[in-house]
């Protein structure tokens, strides 16, 4: 992310998930030129881990070149628990389902922006791709 | 009287420690059955060893819940029979709406009894009536499961799932554990109110000012994993007075 005008504002979301050995990084860079006087740019990277042999890394850059500049840059890693999974069972879903629907409340921030033929597409690709991943 | 649940000689723990000595109970169709003890008495490890959790094992007797082995079921199958844990600590679920993980757990239990699945507008209008019985606001359905809540709202939120769900066999784990006394009556009300003959509750709690509320049939107490004393509300009000100490050494006397 760039920022070249005055009064410009950004806002990056980041969503990994990782399972199995999975690992999953963030890398970015939010720059701010000379120029871009009052800009603004919030990032947040948040990352969801599945079983206990993957990991999440998140290496934000950032680039200001004027005092007037506000950057924010906020970082999560959460795992999906054993709680939480129990939880979901007791009231009747089966494990797969729970991991699904958790793995999707996770991501529904960033599925909320899209439209919604890919949004719906996206949820079905992340359950097959997540299959038999935990447990 | 139709026996839902029958345990017998339960004997249970974690890795080499020893919690459940040899439980044995028996719960009758439309009975409410109180389990009273100290802390560390095995009161939760029961709860959770009959929803199914992992990590306790089961070293002796069976459970059987309307006469098939409840032990072999899986958490889910229990739950789709018709047994419901309220948590003493329910679970937050980031990001998961509470409407839609109620109604995919509604409808698991409906498919599972061979009945059709409710669409959106059916579960909403289901929603709204019991909800009252709780006296919960709707602004929560909208919100993630459990998420943010109050404590009080978290153990209105399990009953207020009890009542959508109407479970054949009702655990309540410590649900006045961290409840003011105008929330409580909320919640033993609503309880009260999903009392059937065809279907029974399990009562866990430490102290007595819950069963004022919710009046059980039957009072165990639950002392080092065993059932040492049974009897009926007027036991509670014993136990309150005397605390568990008279008990203990009761059963120091006779051992």
């Amino acid at each position: 992310m760039i920022h070249v005008g005055k009064n410009t504002r950004s806002t990056i979301v980041s969503k990994g998930i990782s399972a199995g050995h999975g690992q999953n990084s963030y890398r970015g860079l939010v720059k701010i030129q000379k120029s871009a006087t009052n800009s603004r740019n919030f990032s947040q990277c948040d990352s969801l881990l599945l079983g206990n042999k993957c990991g999440a890394h998140t290496f934000p850059y950032i680039e200001v070149k004027n005092t007037s500049s506000r950057v924010e840059h906020e970082a999560s890693t959460s795992k999906i628990g054993e709680d939480q999974i129990f939880y979901c069972n007791q009231r009747g879903l089966a494990t797969q389902d729970a991991v699904n629907m958790i793995v999707n409340g996770f991501c529904k921030e960033v599925f909320r922006e899209l439209p919604m033929e890919f949004a719906v597409e996206a949820q079905k690709l992340l359950g097959v791709s997540l299959e038999g991943s935990v447990g | 009287m139709k026996p839902i649940l029958e345990i017998k000689n339960l004997t249970a723990g974690v890795e080499d420690k020893q919690i459940l000595k040899g439980v044995d109970l028996t719960i009758n169709e439309g009975e409410v059955h109180a389990v009273m003890g100290p802390n560390g008495s095995g009161k939760s490890t029961l709860a959770a060893i009959l929803a199914g959790r992992d990590g306790y094992d089961v070293t002796a007797g069976e459970v059987l819940y309307e006469g098939k082995d409840l032990l072999d079921m899986k958490p889910e199958e229990r739950a789709r029979e018709g047994v419901f844990l309220a948590f003493q600590y329910p679970i937050e679920i980031p990001g998961v709406n509470s409407t839609y993980f109620l109604k995919s757990a509604l409808n698991e239990v409906r498919k599972h009894n061979g009945d059709s699945e409710l669409d959106a507008i059916e579960f909403l209008s289901l929603v709204k009536v019991k909800m009252k019985l709780l006296e919960l606001n709707e602004d929560l359905l909208r919100r993630s499961v459990n998420e943010g809540f109050s404590g009080g709202e978290k153990k209105r939120n399990e009953i207020f799932q009890m009542a959508v769900l109407e479970p054949r066999l009702a655990i309540l784990d410590e649900t006045d554990s961290g409840l003011d006394i105008d929330a409580l009556k909320i919640v033993s009300n609503g309880v009260n109110k999903l009392r059937r003959s065809n279907n029974a509750q399990l009562v866990i709690t430490h102290y007595q000012r819950l069963l004022d509320y919710i009046i059980p049939d039957f009072v165990h107490v639950l002392v080092d994993g065993k059932i040492v004393r049974t009897g009926d509300k007027s036991l509670a009000f014993e136990l309150e007075e005397r605390g568990y100490d008279w008990i203990m050494r009761e059963e120091a006397v006779t051992a």
